[in-house]
């Protein structure tokens, strides 16, 4: 099994079904995964924070760093290995937008990554068939190709899946 | 094991923790000082051939990207910034505790050094939002040692995750701090702090490392700086850069409102700078260590 690792506000797309796409250790950062099931395509950006109007000479560098910039370029790497579909027809899964106990406004960035990526993606018709967000604990998330079984970890928990 | 049997044996185990090498202390020394000069830190990595060895290889190596070699021990210094001296004196002689795995928090080699890197890193960000005046190189090194606590503690909470994590979810311990003083009669923050008397570090140190979830209770001069490190832990943990299965399992002390001015927008531009020194530090690090 090939890995590919995204480290933060990295993306990549695959369709090598001995691979898997794998991401450590979200805490507020959010995995936006998109599967299509038609070309048995996968994607995922590890989203760090909102909006990238805060650091736009990030973008060119490293454009998943930001949910409004990282989810427009993870749909052209995956048309770029022919993935065609569209809307409805990919299937989203998001993990992560954990926050520290007793939070203020301030401190949930995990919340506001999660509402701006939903706002991205309803732009696009698109939206999570399932999601493992918020709470107050890091996890790790793997992505099979050829399943598109989207398993997640965390320290002192059982591995589960959505 | 009883609660007091566990107390004797930690307390046997900060006695046999490896020391600071005499120039990591006295760097830790002199830079938890408000009013020191560069030229004191110039003149205490003189007097250490292989500090001055390691960071004359830092400097010249790809990561710092110069045209120019540098050979002296002033130009490196003065290029490093007092924090990366500090970084590799402190994690050259703290290799052996950092490097093992955490078991007891089910974290990997090297996580802590990781966590402890980005607190200090984050901590003198968020002195720049201070409302009175924070040296940020205080909150740097401040930051640097705040959670060895856990590199004793951990072999003591060995098995104990589920369990933790389950009795917070259910409400029967306040957090991953409570928890620990459940199980053994003290937590990471007390032993870090006898670890940190043990080694004779500055008395603000001290502090810090003790008061670091609870910034509220340390003593008035170095409050601010608990305060600055408190949040520099949580944005580590935000990062993704926790050590193990207590990562995010902490509260956020919302009184820092009294210490920081910090916006959302500043809160997000905090962490993403954090992150990319993080990132470029690491890096130069790996070069020093490499023999």
């Amino acid at each position: 099994m090939n890995t590919m690792v995204l480290g933060v506000g990295d993306l990549g797309a695959c369709n090598s079904q001995d691979s898997e796409i794998k991401t450590y250790a979200l805490g507020s950062c959010v995995a936006v995964i998109l599967l299509d099931p038609k070309t048995r395509t996968v994607g995922m950006v590890h989203v760090a924070l909102p909006e990238s109007k805060i650091n736009p000479a990030k973008v060119k560098e490293r454009p998943g760093y930001f949910a409004d910039t990282g989810i427009p370029i993870l749909l052209q790497e995956m048309a770029k290995l022919g993935c065609q579909s569209q809307g409805k027809g990919l299937v989203v899964k998001l993990a992560g937008g954990a926050a520290i106990m007793d939070h203020n406004d301030t401190f949930n960035i995990g919340k506001r990554n999660l509402l701006a990526i939903k706002k991205i993606l309803w732009g696009y018709s698109m939206g999570p068939r399932s999601e493992d967000v918020g709470g107050t604990f890091s996890r790790t998330v793997s992505v099979s190709v050829k399943t598109g079984e989207v398993i997640l970890s965390s320290p002192g928990r059982p591995n589960w899946k959505i | 094991m009883s609660l007091l049997n566990n107390q004797t044996e930690i307390a046997r185990a900060i006695e046999a923790a490896p020391l600071l090498s005499p120039v990591a202390s006295q760097l830790l020394q002199i830079s938890a000082k408000a009013d020191h000069e560069l030229k004191d830190i110039i003149d205490l990595v003189k007097c250490d051939s292989i500090l001055t060895a390691r960071l004359l290889k830092v400097v010249n190596s790809a990561a710092m990207g110069l045209r120019h070699q540098i050979s002296s021990v002033e130009h490196a210094v003065n290029y490093l910034g007092e924090r990366m001296v500090v970084s590799i004196a402190v994690a050259e002689c703290t290799a052996e505790l950092f490097s093992k795995p955490l078991d007891g928090y089910e974290g990997e080699s090297g996580q802590l050094w990781k966590h402890e890197l980005f607190t200090a890193i984050a901590a003198r960000a968020v002195a720049r939002h201070a409302k009175g005046d924070l040296p940020p190189d205080m909150a740097f090194t401040a930051g640097l040692l705040h959670d060895i606590g856990k590199a004793i503690l951990s072999e003591f909470l060995q098995g104990t995750s589920r369990s933790v994590l389950a009795d917070i979810v259910q409400g029967n311990t306040a957090d991953y701090l409570t928890a620990e003083q459940s199980r053994l009669g003290l937590d990471h923050s007390i032993v870090g702090f006898e670890l940190a008397k043990h080694w004779k570090l500055p008395e603000m140190l001290q502090q810090v490392i003790r008061h670091h979830h609870h910034p509220d209770q340390a003593d008035s001069p170095s409050r601010v700086l608990a305060y600055a490190v408190h949040l520099g832990d949580i944005l580590a943990m935000m990062s993704g850069n926790g050590t193990g299965s207590d990562s995010m399992q902490y509260h956020l002390k919302q009184d820092y409102t009294e210490y920081f001015n910090i916006s959302k927008d500043e809160l997000a531009l905090l962490l993403l700078e954090s992150t990319e020194e993080f990132n470029k530090v690491e890096a130069s690090l790996a070069i020093a260590e490499e023999k």
